[in-house]
């Protein structure tokens, strides 16, 4: 199974970090190669992105369903294929390590499915842990920008 | 104009090669091996251009290979087919006897003195197999084997990607389906290349192996030559600056076709590739600093036509990958224009099936079958064949147009319904009488090898299963086949018939050694590096100039 986990550590207090990550508008255009979003619910939302798989991009749109809202350290979701056949699910956690700083971890899983399924987790083997490691990054650099922190 | 030669050369060599396909290497590696100091010029971030990009086959007659699996092949026979084909078309007739009789030379040359290594693809036929003059159940094309990208180090990562192909030989079904998809999976993982980089990755290596300098990013801009118009180096760019390479025994034009540049094919082409199968970078490069020296050009009218189609999920180098697109010829299925009409047979060679595609209706004065053209299908086609990348069984894509009538289809499409009702319920007639009179579908051997049939009974099935299905054809080549005209020796010829001392031109960066036709697979990289091999002998033994 292609996953990825990636943790960084931010100049920020956990309930800053949860307010942030709990709006998916504020964070989804910070998903690697983004096109667009769609919230259907609270818990529910539709995503498309270009995914860079090293030499070629492909276009995927996908359904993301939030499992579990943990505030302010957890968000758990699922994710499916709608324009491809694939499953996974991530989280991102947050741990306080002390009032003013914060260890977030992001991970994610992503298996594909169908006739295809052998080749084409080859190919996530790479592309997982590397856009759960970019997601992670560019969300802790946005959160410390809106939150003034220089790096 | 072609640049002056400079107060003094940023650097010297004997031969430059523009390009690093099967014909620039081939010509790199025979001239190194005829003593000469090459450098090899590649224009993009990656090495192996269309070759690499490509299936990797030659094709060629009485190769050691063939004699090996027994199967018989003469002179005669290959020179009997190719003019078959070529019906007198072909720009220099003597090209085709040097093709024929030095192919296999070249062949047996890259076996004894390179790691380039090939088998017979025995499930893998001739296309035009039901010819007489063909050969019967066997082939010329070459099948690379597998090569593993680590025996050359960090040159592997340079090594060309191709989106077209899995890692999977010919002879595995690498480009007919039918794919092995943990094969391909265990490829990847191990850094196990086939076809088309395959090739290029062990020419790489047996240039390599020689000493050949080969630099990425480094386009070949300008032609430089003297007072008497004879070609001594090259300009060249790397990182915006500009560097004077002189060139004391000649420069060779192996960079490609023009395919991806949209005002060269307007100029030259009947039909215009909207949708090239090949690296965006061959913009007809060669071809510009070739007419600025004053080559005169043969078979700018021709191509290596592809009906291209697309999943338009997948880029590469910011453009929609065009592809095979498997399942054309499938039973259940049918090609129309926007007439909905039938108007050529749908399983013929994807070189010959695009000709269709210009030809100009003198009453109504248009081109009826400009694409883009429509495959239309059942869902019976469906259920049992990867049509592009949809897989049987799995759902319906949206860039797969879909509808539970064949009115509605058509309406969504915009293709005349009424006729392409009536274009399928006569094609349903010709599918329960076991036969095609309009078109002739299931009589050609190509259906054989990519429909498996080649007979009604695989390859007429009638359209009936709703819901039914579209998807676009568009006018697509493996790359353009026109260029510099050249003589025997893959020297490039002025306009008034004389040598342009020291230009020599090979691949799809020259006029085609067979002109128009496109005898099997291979057919495009076969004469290439045959050319490759015969011009850099040449080459590579001439006498230094002072430059």
């Amino acid at each position: 199974m292609p996953n990825g986990t990636h943790t960084v550590e931010l100049q920020v207090p956990i309930e800053r970090i949860w307010a942030f990550v709990q709006d998916m508008n504020n964070w989804a255009p910070l998903v690697p190669g983004y096109i667009h979003h769609e919230i259907l619910s609270e818990n529910q939302s539709t995503w498309e992105f270009k995914g860079d798989l090293g030499f070629m991009k492909k276009k995927v749109k996908l359904q993301v369903d939030i499992t579990e809202w943990l505030e302010p350290t957890k968000v758990t979701f699922n994710l499916k294929g709608l324009s491809d056949n694939f499953n996974g699910g991530g989280y991102f956690e947050a741990q306080v390590i002390d009032a003013n700083s914060t260890r977030m971890t992001g991970y994610l899983d992503i298996t594909a499915g169908g006739m295809m399924g052998a080749m084409i987790n080859t190919i996530l083997k790479n592309f997982v842990p590397e856009t759960a490691t970019e997601l992670t990054d560019t969300i802790a650099a946005k959160i410390h920008e809106v939150e003034g922190v220089t790096a | 104009m072609p640049a002056k030669k400079p107060a003094q050369w940023h650097e010297e060599v004997d031969v430059v090669v523009l390009g690093t396909g099967g014909a620039a290497f081939t010509s790199a590696i025979l001239a190194a091996d005829q003593g000469a100091k090459v450098l090899m010029l590649e224009k993009t971030h990656q090495i192996g251009g269309t070759t690499a990009y490509s299936g990797g086959v030659p094709w060629i007659p009485m190769n050691r290979y063939m004699k090996e699996a027994g199967i018989e092949d003469s002179r005669e026979d290959a020179l009997n087919f190719i003019k078959r084909l070529s019906q007198g078309k072909e720009p220099n007739p003597a090209l085709i006897d040097v093709f024929v009789d030095n192919g296999h030379a070249m062949i047996d040359y890259l076996h004894e003195n390179t790691p380039v290594r090939f088998s017979v693809p025995g499930t893998y036929s001739e296309y035009y197999a039901h010819l007489p003059e063909a050969l019967h159940n066997s082939t010329r094309s070459l099948d690379p084997d597998p090569f593993d990208l680590n025996t050359i180090g960090e040159w592997g990562s340079l090594v060309r990607q191709n989106p077209l192909f899995p890692p999977l030989t010919l002879n595995e079904g690498g480009a007919i389906g039918g794919i092995d998809f943990t094969v391909v999976a265990d490829r990847m993982e191990n850094n196990i290349v086939t076809m088309g980089r395959s090739l290029i990755a062990s020419l790489l290596k047996g240039a390599l192996d020689r000493g050949i300098d080969i630099r990425i990013n480094t386009p070949g801009k300008e032609l430089v030559v003297d007072d008497n118009g004879n070609v001594i180096g090259v300009v060249a760019e790397k990182d915006g600056e500009k560097i004077y390479i002189g060139a004391r025994k000649g420069v060779v034009l192996a960079s490609g076709g023009y395919e991806w540049n949209k005002e060269l094919v307007k100029t030259f082409l009947k039909g215009e590739i909207t949708h090239p199968m090949s690296p965006p970078g061959n913009e007809g490069d060669a071809l510009i600093m070739a007419m600025e020296a004053g080559a005169a050009l043969g078979n700018m009218s021709e191509a290596w036509w592809y009906p291209s189609m697309q999943d338009p999920t997948f880029e590469y180098e910011g453009h929609i990958i065009n592809q095979t697109g498997s399942g054309r010829m499938g039973p259940n299925s049918i090609m129309v224009n926007k007439y909905g009409k039938r108007f050529v047979h749908e399983g013929t060679t994807y070189n010959d099936l695009p000709r269709a595609f210009y030809e100009f209706d003198p009453v109504k004065l248009e081109y009826p079958n400009e694409p883009p053209v429509w495959m239309v299908f059942d869902q019976q086609l469906k259920d049992s064949t990867m049509i592009i990348t949809m897989m049987p069984g799995e759902p319906t894509p949206d860039w797969v147009d879909q509808a539970q009538t064949l009115t509605e289809l058509a309406e969504k499409i915009g293709v005349d319904a009424a006729g392409l009702e009536a274009t399928v319920a006569r094609w349903n007639e010709h599918c329960d009488n076991g036969v095609d009179p309009d078109f002739h579908r299931g009589t050609t051997h190509f259906e054989n090898i990519l429909g498996g049939g080649g007979n009604a009974e695989a390859n007429l099935g009638r359209i009936e299963k709703a819901p039914f299905y579209a998807v676009p054809v568009n006018f697509g080549a493996l790359g353009t086949n026109g260029g510099p005209k050249i003589n025997e020796q893959g020297q490039v010829m002025n306009l008034r018939g004389n040598v342009i001392e020291g230009l020599y031109a090979a691949g799809n960066a020259a006029m085609s050694m067979l002109g128009p036709i496109y005898p099997g697979a291979g057919g495009t990289i076969g004469p290439a590096m045959t050319m490759g091999y015969v011009l850099g002998k040449v080459v590579g033994a001439t006498a230094s100039r002072t430059i």
